[in-house]
């Protein structure tokens, strides 16, 4: 993501699995902490209830034992850690965020949106499996994480949420260093640089980065393309959905207004939602004028407008990440629609969120020819 | 407070009149809230109609003023003008438009009068929440800043010079004039060019109101129109001095450059012997010394046009008429000389020269029109093969070629662009605001453009130029005036701005700063133009705009639509 020469890199570092891949992980941190490569680090954790999972910010390299860098759940997602600790400025000391890769794609868009400072941060993404659907998973916490683990062993995804099944790009390299398991032995796996920052780490550690990746990169490339097939059809399952304004209104008319979707989408980072905000709250006499002219009006106010109002905000940025639908006590698919509403709208100016930090914004740039698609001729 | 709203339907003589049913509107405007009179009237732009409403505002006591009428853009200011002349702000006024967006634009007289109900409740319902706007003051500097001393900054700053108003006038070179002292003549009328160059020089030069700086380069400019402030950097060997100095306005005057033929190797400049551009051909020609490089005189002449015109992709307008020039000189100076002009297209526009092209044309000077050329050097004769309109191939040799290469931006465009915060063009020119409608201003008030930084053109027309921003200037930045800056300007709450930067680069004005320590995005709102883009693209509905807001706009569509 600094620059391309660095992000084309086609070798890798191959680090040998002692015992599991998580503790293998974390050894890995621990050693890059003892020589000062990091000073702390941003991984996930399970609460202490056993119930759920966390990010922690972590100073104490003995503490990493403990973490699970690969979650079963997404309960925050990642990048809005990062937000809260950078979004002031970048603080003195290095740290180093394990992440999933649409967490590491959400912290890019936040970084365009002057949400992060990545100064002083690196981002570290390992291939993803998908999560689960964190209601059904708090039902039994420790069935459902054994369930994970089994799934992610036989490669099943199932268990895991839509929008994960249809995940093209769970091992999308947008950070500085990427763990590639996919396509490897089970006793090893591949780090991989992307830009310098990443590079000068894997330096510092004396890792030489060597290694022939082409087994992982076919076998991502064979994932993502039948991800891709898979996400066409379900695309064109939910159109049909949505296709009018009656169905469109149906799928959210059990919407109760709470908002959870946009307070847990990293992307909303709006101080106040403007569908909170006093702009939004009108004279009884207006309600009533509406409730006229349409015989009936329904309360609580402007709950399809909101979703239609936040689509329009941030599905240029949408990473797919499906921390909205999670949120959902209604289970409405929020995340389904909103992820193919994003992957139209990034098509129409060939942007994809989060892939990389030197690709301005869509809406920051002028191009004559852009748009064109969309546009009324008139001759 | 009472708001006592006067609204007033113009019957626009038959206009309106025939078209809407004028009395229906009345009736429907008339029970709304706070509206205390709803009338019609024939004409109320015309002497007796202005006069009415003045006295209709003072008698009814009126508070807003609502007129149903014409585009903004006919009476807009009349009206606001009317206001402020009855003791009203201007600001609590709105205009509805039934003319152009009711009455002219169906024979359907109900839908017509419907449509014109809904547009007359809507400025209502926006006038209520207009807020008065105070027109801001500030003051002035009436001087100039003109970069570049070729002849459109001479030109400028000697219409611009008078005691009231100090001219600083600043050229990268140790002299003034620019590309024009290279030439002897000019075209079409063949006046002798130092001459006239030299005048002005001297006028500009003794002129007391003109500080000029030659060696000299712009290194800043900051502020904003009526208080500009420029620094200028003075390249005097190893010293470096600078000087800054508080203008009113900047002329950018930097004129052009030459395409560079060693960029086509078809050409075989820099490669062979007595290939020469067209600069270099003016400069051997006014020191009276046409020689090929053995000393001998050229009994043959090859004129190439439309020199890297592929490459750039637009005509640089002025070759064609310098070629035919170069005609003029060599037939004058070497009798019998044979000259071939090789063109892809001839520009001859304005009224004189179609014939100065005619009258050039002879038994010794061909011209030939080419698909594609090619120039060689076999056994040390310089050959030329093209493609002629049939696409046959032919080959001549010649002892001289003269390239004729297109004008392109002047290496400093990108830099003072910057400065002034205006865009470039496509082809790397400075932009003007508007090909027709704005041609020396630009998207920051108070830069204007003049000449060849514009993009290519002839020293009538860059005079032109140059008289055209000189009266922009006189006329704007009047000494001892104060300027009035837009009112309906942007503002970025504090509170809601997320510092995400997004207005910042869609401001096209250099408006809007970030605050490192508060991490938010500033308006300033003497520049701004108050073109509304911040807070069409701002993701956190932090900007917002005077007489633009949220719920004035919300309001007016409410009666629109509901």
């Amino acid at each position: 993501m600094n620059n391309s020469s660095d992000s084309s890199e086609d070798k890798g570092v191959v680090i040998q699995v002692k015992n599991t891949q998580k503790e293998t992980v974390n050894d890995f941190l621990k050693k890059a902490m003892e020589q000062g490569v990091f000073d702390a680090v941003l991984i996930s954790v399970k609460v202490p209830a056993g119930d759920s999972f966390a990010y922690v910010l972590l100073t104490d390299k003995e503490l990493l034992k403990d973490t699970f860098p690969l979650p079963p759940i997404m309960s925050v997602q990642g990048a809005k850690a990062i937000s809260s600790i950078t979004r002031r400025g970048k603080g003195n000391k290095k740290i180093a965020a394990i992440m999933r890769p649409c967490e590491i794609r959400a912290t890019v868009e936040l970084t365009k949106l002057g949400q992060i400072d990545l100064d002083n941060i690196v981002l570290i993404s390992m291939d993803c499996f998908g999560v689960m659907p964190t209601p059904s998973f708090i039902k039994d916490p420790e069935k459902s994480l054994k369930k994970f683990e089994d799934a992610i062993r036989i490669e099943d995804d199932t268990v895991m949420r839509p929008v994960c099944r249809i995940c093209d790009k769970s091992s999308m390299v947008a950070g500085d260093l990427h763990i590639g398991t996919r396509g490897v032995q089970k006793d090893a796996f591949f780090i991989v640089s992307n830009t310098k920052k990443g590079k000068d780490i894997l330096d510092k550690l004396g890792l030489i980065s060597n290694k022939n990746i082409d087994t992982w990169l076919a076998k991502v490339k064979e994932n993502a393309k039948e991800k891709q097939k898979k996400r066409k059809q379900a695309h064109k399952d939910l159109q049909s959905s949505i296709k009018n304004l009656d169905k469109f209104l149906d799928t959210f008319s059990h919407c109760i207004n709470c908002h959870n979707c946009m307070r847990a989408c990293p992307i909303c980072c709006c101080r106040v939602c403007y569908f909170d905000s006093d702009k939004m709250k009108h004279p009884s006499d207006d309600y009533l004028r509406i409730a006229k002219s349409k015989g009936s009006i329904r309360f609580l106010p402007d709950t399809t407008i909101f979703h239609i109002g936040r689509m329009v905000h941030m599905s240029l940025s949408c990473v797919s990440c499906g921390s909205c639908e999670d949120a959902c006590p209604m289970s409405i698919p929020v995340a389904q629609l909103f992820s193919m509403t994003a992957d139209e709208t990034q098509g129409l100016f060939d942007y994809i969120a989060g892939k990389s930090l030197e690709e301005p914004l869509p809406l920051t740039t002028f191009i004559k020819e852009e748009l064109s698609e969309v546009e009324d001729v008139h001759d | 407070m009472d708001r006592k709203i006067g609204v007033y339907i113009c019957e626009c003589g038959p206009n309106i009149a025939e078209k809407i049913d004028i009395d229906k509107v009345i009736k429907a405007v008339s029970p709304l809230d706070d509206v205390s009179i709803a009338t019609r009237y024939k004409l109320l732009c015309s002497e007796q109609g202005k006069k009415f409403l003045e006295e209709q505002i003072k008698k009814n006591g009126l508070t807003h003023l609502v007129v149903a009428a014409c585009s903004p853009r006919d009476h807009q200011h009349t009206f606001m003008t009317i206001c402020e002349n009855a003791g009203i702000n201007p600001f609590l006024f709105q205009l509805a438009n039934i003319r152009e967006q009711c009455a002219w634009i169906t024979e359907n007289k109900e839908e017509a009068t419907n449509k014109a109900i809904r547009l007359t409740k809507a400025a209502i319902g926006r006038v209520r929440y207009h807020v008065p706007l105070e027109k801001k003051e500030i003051e002035s500097n009436p001087d100039v800043l003109v970069i570049g001393g070729g002849i459109a900054g001479m030109e400028a700053s000697l219409h611009l010079a008078s005691p009231q108003r100090k001219i600083y006038l600043v050229e990268k070179t140790s002299q003034l004039g620019g590309v024009v002292t290279n030439l002897e003549k000019t075209f079409p009328d063949m006046q002798s060019c130092p001459k006239i160059i030299q005048d002005k020089i001297d006028q500009v030069t003794n002129n007391d109101n003109i500080k000029v700086y030659t060696n000299c380069e712009v290194t800043e400019i900051l502020g904003f129109f009526g208080n500009f402030e420029g620094t200028v950097t003075q390249n005097n060997n190893e010293d470096k001095t600078t000087v800054g100095f508080n203008v009113g306005a900047v002329v950018l005057a930097t004129g052009c450059a030459l395409f560079d033929p060693t960029d086509d190797p078809n050409y075989g400049y820099g490669k062979f012997d007595n290939v020469i551009t067209a600069l270099e051909f003016e400069k051997m020609n006014l020191a009276g010394n046409i020689r090929l490089k053995n000393g001998k005189t050229p009994k043959s002449v090859a004129i190439i046009h439309c020199v890297g015109r592929d490459k750039k992709g637009y005509c640089s307008e002025i070759c064609c008429m310098y070629s035919i020039k170069f005609v003029r000189y060599l037939q004058n100076k070497i009798p019998e000389i044979k000259i071939s002009n090789f063109y892809t297209d001839l520009c001859l526009p304005e009224k004189s020269y179609q014939k100065f092209y005619e009258q050039s044309r002879g038994k010794k000077n061909d011209f030939i029109r080419i698909d594609s050329i090619k120039i060689t050097n076999p056994g040390n004769k310089l050959t030329i093969t093209h493609n002629d309109e049939q696409g046959n191939k032919k080959s001549h040799g010649v002892d001289m070629v003269i390239l004729s290469p297109a004008l392109e931006p002047s290496v400093d465009t990108k830099k003072l662009a910057e400065f002034t915060r205006i865009s470039q063009d496509d082809e790397g020119f400075f932009a003007e605001e508007h090909e027709k409608l704005g041609p020396v201003t630009t998207s920051t008030e108070g830069v204007y453009i003049a000449g060849c930084a514009q993009g290519p053109k002839s020293i009538q027309n860059t005079l032109i130029q140059a008289e055209a921003v000189a009266g922009k200037i006189l006329s704007s930045l009047i000494p001892g005036k104060k300027i009035e800056p837009e009112v309906k300007v942007a503002h970025i709450s504090e509170s809601f701005c997320i510092g995400c930067k997004t207005c910042l680069t869609v401001c096209s004005y250099g408006v809007i700063t970030f605050d490192s320590t508060k991490k938010v995005c500033v308006a300033n709102e003497v520049i701004c133009r108050g073109c509304g883009n911040c807070v069409a693209a701002c993701p956190s509905g932090a900007a917002s705009l005077k007489h633009f807001t949220f719920n004035q706009l919300r309001q007016e569509l409410k009666e629109a639509v509901l």
